[in-house]
């Protein structure tokens, strides 16, 4: 475990600081945010809005807007090969090859004036040219079916298709070309408790046909719970609480902020009369505080806090960055 | 607030100061804005600058002079100044296309709006009415309509407005199309306002914006159908001065005294360019995506 | 048996539509109370938003009653409806476009009260008092009035559009989806603040939302739709405890829950989509996707009660 050589990990990230520079200020969106994904690992990205979530999606595909989305410093490495500052064309043969995306809305993802089958196509074309037509249209089928779609169904536009549809096509295109790294940016936030279960399941089973580590973001803690092997919490633009799925809800060490979130869902179990929300709202990433970015809204909140920006605890893999934990084991 | 510096961070400025501050930034559009006070500033000083009487005044002897410094802008071929010909003309060129705008917008957007808030048969029967004005030229419409009721600076206003009212009635329905369907809309209507106060209160307030652009975009082009009608003799009469007429009135002489032509053309040419780059910047400056 | 604050009847909405008439409420049934809460759940294109609004008289319903304390709101004149109007509002979804961009919050939640201002004789004093002391209950900073809605985050947005509802003083609230679009921990501050103004303030809400977890937190009782028609209507309590109907079960199954020992649970997903409310057949619209459906489900569908106070369509969920 700590002889790991970078190839060891898929992906890995470190000291990540990502900004936007706006007219107005500088929103530091990603600060000091560490990473590390294994081949065929599911891990669970979770936050609240702010929290710089999608900012890591798209600063690990380097899909930042040009002028505005700036990568300060920090390390993004796939397979060993540090991402940031490799050109255009690299970045260009990993998308949709190596690594795909798929973003939260289906009904903006999809070209309006493209045929399904097309658009599912035009990932082939793109990274395997030597496939004959009559291969590409065989493994476009079968990505179809795979997704539950009826082959029958491919020359039809994307606005003859439901929401859910909608997302197994963006599936199927994210998944033909047998990715080894899938971002999911809350893949099932628009669409219905059933067609989410649908397509979680769906998920579960592609991945593990092909192997592929995804990468998923949601603020839903109960998706994150169902699906993934791991979990990484993030506030403010950085990682306060990783560890597995068992460590993270079984366990009773947790970071006050995640602890905070698992408090403020109704539990379908128990009859509570007043839910407990977190006071407060998010520290407002122009103008970030000295300390810990959670201390006004920790109910443990202690003086260091304030100032010292706190460091990671580890124990077992489970890590939490807080005073808290640090004072506890005297690290 | 046009020339103001800024004093808090963008968020907290209302959606109207962003407008102006984004309006600011835009080179262009502040050139227009500066050439178009420049314009307005001399016309609207011409008394100052030469009495009204020598707009009519004839002075045989000193007749097709060129620019000297006792006639700044030259004679004309009745040995009129050309300088206070311009100036006055200037007035007329600018107050009729003003209200040409004026009350083409005002009868369009009423046109518009109740077609588009309404619906069902009063818009299908207003909009096949503007179908109606669209479907003659507006330069050809105002011409006969000139041509019907006689020259004068009234009846010039009245026809060309006719021709410009179609495209705001259009403009203002889609606007009120797309307003009348917003959840702010529908909270109104939950607590009993009136159709009336929700078409003043909310629609109106949120849909003028795009319109007003189209509005000043307009007006270049109203002042360059004011100046050719000028041209083509109706409209204006003379002695009145209008710069497209003072160009017509001229023309046999054009050649030989080009001053004649040239002066009045620039003249409308700045007053145009610098509506153009107002409207432009104003229409930048209502793009969200300008915002950052 | 007390009388409800607001009751439904036989309610129906229909839309034309080029292909058809879409069956956006079906035959639906429903009684508050006051002081209550019932909770509409369904997913999208069940018809709750649609019931929603036409309970408000927001759509023209095509047929049935809205009885608002025993009288029938959906025959009233301008005038009746005027008096009656205050006491029933709205809480929208969106926090981003149901607040007019350009007014300020204070404009925002004074406006109501213009409208009914000359008919109902309240001085400008009044005016200033009562919109003060909404903004404090709501939970707005007094500095917050010359904001703008795009100043403030969805959280603060939803409180805005809570005041301004609240500021006729309203008996019963339709909320339609309040919470949807706000993050978890602000969606526990509005829900807490939905039931203390409940509370004190007597309130009864119609709670429409797709999210189970938050309907039960909220809701006294529950109605379950399917395209436009109501498969399950029971106390909260009741329906968590013993679910009945199929898609019932479905639903709550499909939950994801952070609880790891229901982690490798049988999985009940129910397969294939919503299918269209237009020209529907007289029979359960859930028949398609039933695991249970019978010839007999193709033609009736009635609301049983199959336990006192416990209405549903079919019980095969419960085997």
């Amino acid at each position: 475990m700590s002889d790991t050589t970078n190839e060891k990990y898929l992906l890995e990230i470190k000291d990540l600081f990502v900004q936007y520079n706006t007219d107005d200020a500088v929103v530091h969106a990603v600060n000091g945010l560490n990473l590390r994904l294994k081949s065929g690992e599911k891990l669970g990205l979770v936050g609240e809005t702010g929290a710089g979530k999608t900012t890591l999606a798209l600063s690990i595909l380097q899909l930042l807007p040009k002028k505005v989305g700036q990568i300060a410093s920090g390390s993004i490495k796939y397979k060993g090969e540090e991402l940031i500052g490799k050109p255009d064309s690299y970045m260009l043969g990993l998308r949709g090859r190596r690594m795909s995306m798929i973003f939260q809305d289906p009904m903006t993802s999809l070209n309006p004036t493209k045929t399904v089958g097309d658009q599912i196509l035009e990932v082939l074309q793109l990274h395997f040219p030597d496939l004959s037509k009559a291969e590409k249209d065989a493994k476009v089928d079968e990505m179809l079916q795979l997704v539950g779609i009826p082959a029958s169904r491919k020359g039809e536009y994307p606005h003859q298709f439901s929401g859910g549809m909608k997302q197994r096509i963006v599936i199927a295109m994210a998944l033909i070309a047998e990715p080894e790294l899938l971002l999911a940016d809350e893949p099932t936030t628009a669409l219905d408790v059933t067609i989410q279960a649908q397509i979680l399941e769906l998920m579960r089973r592609l991945k593990d046909q092909f192997n592929s580590a995804v990468i998923l973001i949601t603020h839903s803690l109960g998706i994150v719970a169902e699906f993934c092997d791991n979990v990484s919490v993030i506030y403010s633009g950085h990682v306060v609480e990783h560890g597995s799925v068992e460590q993270i809800f079984g366990s009773d060490a947790k970071h006050p902020y995640t602890a905070g979130l698992i408090n403020c869902i109704p539990d379908l179990a128990k009859d509570e009369a007043r839910l407990k929300p977190i006071p407060g709202r998010m520290a407002d990433p122009r103008h970030l505080p000295a300390g810990c970015c959670f201390a006004d809204r920790c109910p443990h909140c202690m003086e260091i806090c304030k100032t010292v920006p706190p460091r990671m605890y580890e124990k077992d893999g489970h890590q939490i960055l807080c005073h808290l934990f640090e004072e506890k084991d005297g690290k | 607030m046009l020339f103001g510096k800024k004093k808090k961070p963008l968020s907290e400025y209302s959606t109207g100061e962003l407008i102006m501050f984004r309006f600011r930034k835009n080179k262009l559009a502040m050139v227009g804005v500066f050439m178009f006070l420049f314009v307005t500033i001399f016309i609207l000083l011409a008394p100052l600058i030469r009495p009204y009487d020598l707009v009519v005044k004839q002075n045989i002897s000193h007749k097709l002079q060129a620019p000297n410094t006792q006639y700044i802008f030259g004679t004309d071929e009745l040995g009129r100044d050309l300088l206070a010909r311009i100036l006055y003309g200037g007035r007329i060129s600018l107050f009729c296309s003003l209200a040409i705008i004026g009350i083409a917008f005002v009868i369009g957007a009423i046109i518009g709006g109740a077609a588009g808030f309404f619906g069902g048969k009063v818009d299908t029967i207003l909009m096949r009415v503007v179908d109606m004005l669209m479907s003659v030229p507006s330069a050809l419409l105002a011409m006969a309509i000139i041509t019907a009721l006689g020259n004068g600076v009234w009846k010039l206003v009245i026809a060309l407005s006719i021709g410009q009212i179609a495209r705001f009635a259009r403009m203002v329905r889609s606007s009120v199309l797309t307003l009348r369907n917003m959840e702010y809309v529908e909270a109104a209507k939950c607590f009993g306002s009136s159709s009336r106060r929700i078409i003043i209160k909310h629609i109106l307030p949120n849909g003028i914006g795009p319109i007003v652009v189209s509005a000043t975009l307009t007006l270049g082009a109203v002042i360059l159908s004011i100046s050719s009608m000028g041209y083509l003799g109706l409209g204006v009469a003379s002695p009145t001065p209008e710069w497209g007429t003072i160009i017509s009135e001229n023309k046999v002489n054009i050649q030989y005294y080009p001053y004649l032509g040239i002066i009045p053309g620039i003249c409308i040419m700045l007053t145009v360019m610098s509506v153009n780059f107002i409207g432009d910047g104003l229409r930048d400056a209502f793009d969200p995506k300008t915002k950052s | 048996m007390a009388t409800p604050l607001v009751e439904g009847i036989r309610l129906c909405k229909y839309f034309k539509t080029p292909k058809g008439q879409l069956h956006a409420v079906e035959d639906v049934n429903f009684k508050v109370f006051e002081g209550k809460t019932l909770g509409v759940v369904g997913e999208s294109g069940c018809g709750k938003s649609t019931l929603g609004r036409t309970v408000l008289r927001l759509e023209k319903a095509t047929s049935g009653q809205v009885l608002f304390k025993g009288e029938n709101i959906l025959k009233f004149g301008r005038k009746d409806m005027q008096k009656v109007q205050r006491n029933m509002q709205m809480i929208f979804q969106d926090p981003y476009s149901s607040l007019d961009p350009r007014m300020s919050i204070r404009a925002l939640i004074t406006e109501p009260l213009l409208v009914i201002e000359d008919k109902e004789k309240i001085s400008s004093g009044e005016v200033k008092e009562r919109v003060d002391a909404i903004m404090d209950m709501c939970g707005l900073p007094p500095n917050y009035s010359n904001l703008y809605p795009h100043e403030l985050d969805g959280g603060m947005r939803q409180r805005v559009g809570l005041a301004r509802s609240m500021v006729l003083d309203p008996k019963f609230i339709v909320c339609d989806e309040p919470v949807s679009a706000l993050d978890v921990s602000i969606q526990a501050q509005i829900l807490n603040l939905l039931m203390d103004l409940q509370d004190s303030q007597e309130l009864s809400y119609m709670f429409i939302t797709h999210d189970l977890a938050v309907v039960r937190h909220i809701s006294d009782e529950i109605m379950v739709m399917y395209m436009g028609q109501v498969v399950e209507y029971t106390s909260s309590k009741e329906l968590f405890a013993h679910p009945l109907h199929p898609y019932t079960r479905a639903l709550l199954n499909s939950i994801p829950t952070i609880d790891l020992s229901r982690r490798n649970r049988e999985r009940v997903t129910i397969s294939g989509e919503v299918s269209s409310p237009i020209n529907p057949t007289s029979g359960c619209r859930f028949a398609p996707r039933c695991p249970y459906a019978k010839e007999a489900c193709k033609t009736s569908h009635v609301l049983k009660e199959v336990c006192p106070g416990h209405l549903v369509s079919c019980t095969e969920g419960a085997k």
